[in-house]
């Protein structure tokens, strides 16, 4: 199902935006995700997957917030659209599921 | 408050570029930010080089601003607005956009037409893998200096010599033409698509097996390869492989192998291909003599030769004409003659080959003819965009308004360029398919008018396609540009102010263009009716012989014994005589219109050797002369009280004049050799055209045999047909059991050696007709334009007491004369090319000035008629209204 798939970045900009509520645009998006996942983003990088999840149907965005510091330029605000959730709940209970089906004895494996 | 730093230059402008005008405000502004914080943290310098690291990485983003919904290119919303605005204009004019468009479709219709009529004459032989290093060997004999025998056929022993001692010869392959009844299971048919042809026939051509195996079907004697047709029509259903066919009831055949039908563009067609073998072992004789092997001058047989790629035909002809010197020097001196074998490439033959016994001899194409209609192909088109050119500069004025605005608005003369031109591939589309409309429904009719065979398949050819392309894109350059650097280079303040009058330069152009239109117009209407005069000329000539109410069946072939042939064919010609509706009867070996394949040497008694010359010979009874009607004008018939005659001979004066006598009293009672038997001559008849009055008359001698027959021939008295017919059929089916009944009418049968002129002309007759259709497409548009133009002074002439008659005349003055020079001009250039396509023909018309008169006076009168029109409606209209007039 491709527009549907969801990269692992791509998830974790995603829930980024869904975790930052009304304050997602991409500079603090980049910092957020930075944060959470204790790695470097550039901001570019941060740019194509929001503008991507965007064309995908899961970001929806708008104007707004200009400041001095931006010399002036308007935020582009992302907000996560029903898609989205849909598609991250669907993921995350893939995962779930995937997890309750590794056997018992390959924890005691790893974990031993 | 912080100051605020500004970024890199560098940076900035990266970002610019990579995400266009729409996405850089908010996405600089992200980098902007970043950059900001990072001087807080990192210090100025490091900011700088991360925000220029940010920058360059944000290359992998260089498609957003594409695939962002908000993008939009100005010069598509300008291409949307040049669309609206043509459509606009056409619709706004909607006669002239018609005219255009129409003469546009005409022109480009008819000139794929004749582009599919020209590619498929021309692509004759062309289906052969082989086809460029193919050859025909050809046969050409001199005596005393002169070419006495130019001949498609050529003799058998010459393709195994060539391939014994010329090294380019990869193989040879030769095909002897029959004709017979074939029999299979009481199914006869007469098939004159009969060959004899050596093994490697199916090989070096692309004749290809559907089943056989194309190494062993045609070496053993007896065998048969047959088409698919063929298979069909005696076999049915059943396996055609390993069957029994007799050919004239005599000769047996197995049949090895069925082959895939012979497309029509072959020069040579066949049903069935007898094994070469065949032919040799009937032609043995009691020493071992093999003459279909052997032989230096019985030439019947089309010889080909596939040669080595690159070799030099030139060179390999003289070569080849040293080594015959040696090997023929014994034959030459006896007979003083001279042979020799020319290769001709076998895709020259359909088009540029008019040769004695040519395979398919009515079929023939001719090259000048073809060449003919490229050119016309080419002249109706410019024709077609010659009107556009014409059309739109008239119009120009109108659109100088529009030109102003624009230009005042801001745009530049390369946008108006392309305003214009873009309008011209508009128009020259929809007249593409609009033509092509033509192209498709009309082709049915193309053909039935022509008798070709061209069908829709060519729609899926590439080339084709490439052509169309090509039309289409020279058309829309060639008739847009003119009037795009026209219509862009007006000033704006000129326009504006409305001081801007009809170009004094584009009408001069206009007139030359009207002028080449109706030149190349008249030059087509003479042409057509040159063409007609000849046939005309041709048909109605004195042939020397009657071929009205006569009656032509083919004699038996198929005959059980031997001994009963002369008898059964006298019974024959008794029983049919004795119906009173029946004038004559004769039997012969030939008859007007067909080729005489029969050959000899004659000469005079009193001359050595040497004086030997080639004759037709035909074998004729007592009646041959009279039913035909043919004149004897010297000595008498043969009759049947002279118990002598089997030792007499009657020549054509052509025949006379052959063998050196100065009148044909003084030929009759002289002896000739004819072989080595002597004859006398008795009787001299007129040159009848044997052949077609294409032909020059070729000497002739007539033998009297009184029951060997390959045509009989019936005279019948006025309008009694059908009875003579059945009779004639069923005393046929009584006498000759198993031979099909196969008869034609003479003049029928006389007359198709016409089709190719009779094609040629209702082809011309076609174009000529498009081609002043469309010219006067354009001079209705131009003329009714340029008396909406003078609107305003017809009015006040009208007012001051001007009556209709002079003011039309003022009005068609300049274009009559335009069309009278364009007569002019075309009279003589088709003087010129009608002459060459007439010497052609051994009987030609003189061409004279009635046909130019004529033409001449045609055009003008349908340009009368065309400007005209427009002029008296105008001309017509209340002076008050025109008046109020803009």
């Amino acid at each position: 199902m491709k527009g549907t798939y969801l990269g692992e970045f791509e998830e974790l900009i995603l829930l980024t935006v869904a975790a930052l509520g009304s304050e997602a645009y991409a500079v603090s998006v980049k910092e957020e995700a930075g944060n959470i996942a204790s790695r470097k983003i550039n901001i570019s990088a941060v740019h194509s997957a929001l503008y991507r999840l965007e064309d995908k149907g899961f970001l929806s965005s708008d104007f707004g917030g200009a400041t001095q510091k931006r010399g002036g330029k308007s935020k582009r605000y992302f907000k996560v659209t029903n898609a989205g959730i849909e598609t991250l709940k669907t993921a995350k209970e893939m995962k779930e599921q995937l997890w309750k089906n590794i056997p018992q004895l390959s924890f005691t494996r790893l974990f031993a | 408050m912080e100051a605020h730093s500004s970024p890199p230059k560098f940076g900035t402008f990266l970002l610019r570029k990579i995400y266009g005008q729409e996405l850089f405000d908010e996405i600089s502004g992200d980098l902007d930010e970043l950059y900001q914080d990072r001087i807080a943290t990192e210090g100025k310098f490091l900011a700088g080089f991360n925000y220029l690291i940010d920058a360059a990485l944000s290359i992998r983003n260089y498609d957003l601003k594409y695939k962002n919904k908000v993008t939009q290119n100005n010069s598509t919303a300008m291409l949307k607005n040049y669309i609206k605005i043509t459509l606009r204009t056409l619709s706004k004019n909607k006669v002239y956009s018609g005219l255009n468009i129409m003469g546009l479709a005409l022109g480009i219709a008819a000139c794929l037409f004749i582009l599919q009529y020209v590619s498929y004459e021309r692509s004759y032989d062309k289906f052969h893998e082989n086809h460029e290093n193919l050859y025909r060997i050809l046969y050409k004999v001199h005596q005393n200096g002169e070419l006495n025998i130019d001949c498609a056929a050529a003799v058998p022993r010459v393709g195994p010599f060539m391939k014994e001692n010329m090294k380019e010869v990869v193989d040879y392959a030769r095909a002897y033409p029959q004709s017979g009844v074939i029999t299979y299971n009481n199914i006869n048919f007469r098939e004159d698509r009969i060959h004899v042809v050596d093994p490697s026939f199916l090989k070096i051509f692309t004749f290809p097996l559907v089943t056989g195996d194309v190494n062993s079907c045609l070496t053993e004697p007896n065998t048969v390869v047959i088409s698919e047709t063929a298979a069909r029509k005696y076999f049915g259903e059943d396996d055609p492989i390993g069957k029994m066919i007799s050919l004239d009831g005599e000769h047996s055949l197995g049949v090895t192998g069925v082959a895939k039908d012979v497309p029509n563009n072959s020069h040579i067609k066949f049903d069935f291909l007898i094994s070469f073998e065949t032919l040799n072992n009937r032609t043995r004789d009691e020493n071992g003599n093999v003459p279909s092997e052997t032989s230096w001058g019985w030439y019947d047989y089309n010889s080909y030769v596939l040669l080595e790629s690159g070799a030099n035909i030139e060179e390999y002809d003289k070569r080849f004409s040293e080594l015959l010197v040696e090997e023929r020097r014994e034959d030459r001196e006896q007979y003083n003659m001279k042979d020799e074998f020319p290769l001709q490439p076998i895709t020259d033959i359909h088009l540029y080959s008019n040769l004695l016994q040519e395979s398919e001899p009515e079929e023939q194409g001719d090259g000048d003819a073809v060449f003919f209609l490229t050119i016309i192909a080419f002249f109706i088109l410019l024709i077609a965009w010659i009107n556009y050119v014409n059309l739109s500069t008239a119009r120009s004025i109108e659109r100088a308004k529009e030109v102003g605005v624009r230009k005042t608005m801001g745009a530049y003369k390369k946008q108006l360029v392309y305003q214009f031109l873009a309008e011209s591939f508009i128009l020259n589309f929809i007249a593409l398919i609009l033509g092509l409309l033509i192209v498709v429904l009309g082709i049915q009719y193309f053909n039935q008018l022509t008798g070709s065979v061209l069908s829709l398949s060519f729609l899926l050819n590439g080339t084709f396609w490439l052509v169309v392309g090509a039309i289409y894109l020279v058309g829309s350059l060639f008739s847009g540009i003119y009037p795009a650097f026209i219509l862009s280079s007006y000033k704006p303040t000129d326009v504006l102010k409305g001081k801007l009058s009809t170009n004094r330069a584009g009408n001069q152009l206009r007139r030359v263009l009207v002028i080449f239109q109706f030149a190349s117009s008249v030059t087509l209407i003479a042409g057509t009716m040159v063409v007609y005069q000849q046939l005309d000329h041709m048909s109605s000539i004195d042939l020397g012989f009657d071929m009205t109410e006569t009656l032509v069946i083919k004699g038996p072939q198929v005959f059980g014994a031997d001994s009963l042939y002369q008898s059964t064919m006298q019974a024959f010609k008794n029983e049919i005589i004795k119906n009173p509706e029946i004038e004559f009867l004769t039997s012969a070996t030939t008859v007007p219109g067909t080729e005489i394949f029969w050959t000899r040497g004659i000469r005079r008694a009193t001359g050595g050797d040497d004086s030997r010359k080639t004759s037709y010979i035909a074998a004729v009874d007592y009646d041959y002369f009279p039913a035909y009607d043919i004149d004897i004008i010297a000595g008498r018939n043969f009759g049947r009280t002279f118990t002598t005659d089997t030792g007499s001979v009657i020549l054509n004066k052509a025949g006379i004049k052959m063998l050196g006598f100065s009148s044909p009293e003084e030929a009759v009672d002289n002896r000739i050799y004819y072989g080595d038997r002597m004859k006398t001559i008795v009787g001299v008849v007129e040159d009848y055209n044997q052949m077609s009055v294409k032909s020059e008359v070729a000497p002739i001698m007539f033998q009297l045999v009184q029951n060997f027959t390959q045509f009989f021939t019936l005279k019948l008295k006025m309008g009694a047909y059908q009875e003579a017919f059945d009779k004639a059929e069923t005393e046929y089916a009584r006498f000759f059991p198993g031979n099909p009944f196969d008869y034609f009418f003479l003049d029928d049968h006389f007359n198709r050696q016409y089709n190719n002129e009779r094609t040629f002309s209702k082809v011309f007759t076609l174009f000529a007709g498009f081609a002043i259709i469309v010219a006067c497409l354009g001079l209705f548009g131009l003329s009714s334009f340029s008396a909406l133009q003078r609107t305003k002074e017809i009015g006040i002439r009208k007012a001051i007491g001007a009556n209709i008659s002079s003011i039309i005349f003022l009005l068609s003055r300049e274009f009559l004369l335009l069309v009278l020079i364009g007569n002019l001009i075309a009279w003589p250039v088709s003087y010129l090319v009608m002459n060459t396509w007439l010497d052609n023909f051994a009987t030609r018309i003189d061409i004279g000035i009635p046909v130019y008169l004529l033409s001449g006076f045609a055009v003008i009168l349908i340009a009368a008629i065309t400007v005209g029109y427009k002029t008296l409606i105008t001309a017509k209209t209340n002076p008050v209204r025109a008046l109020r007039y803009e």
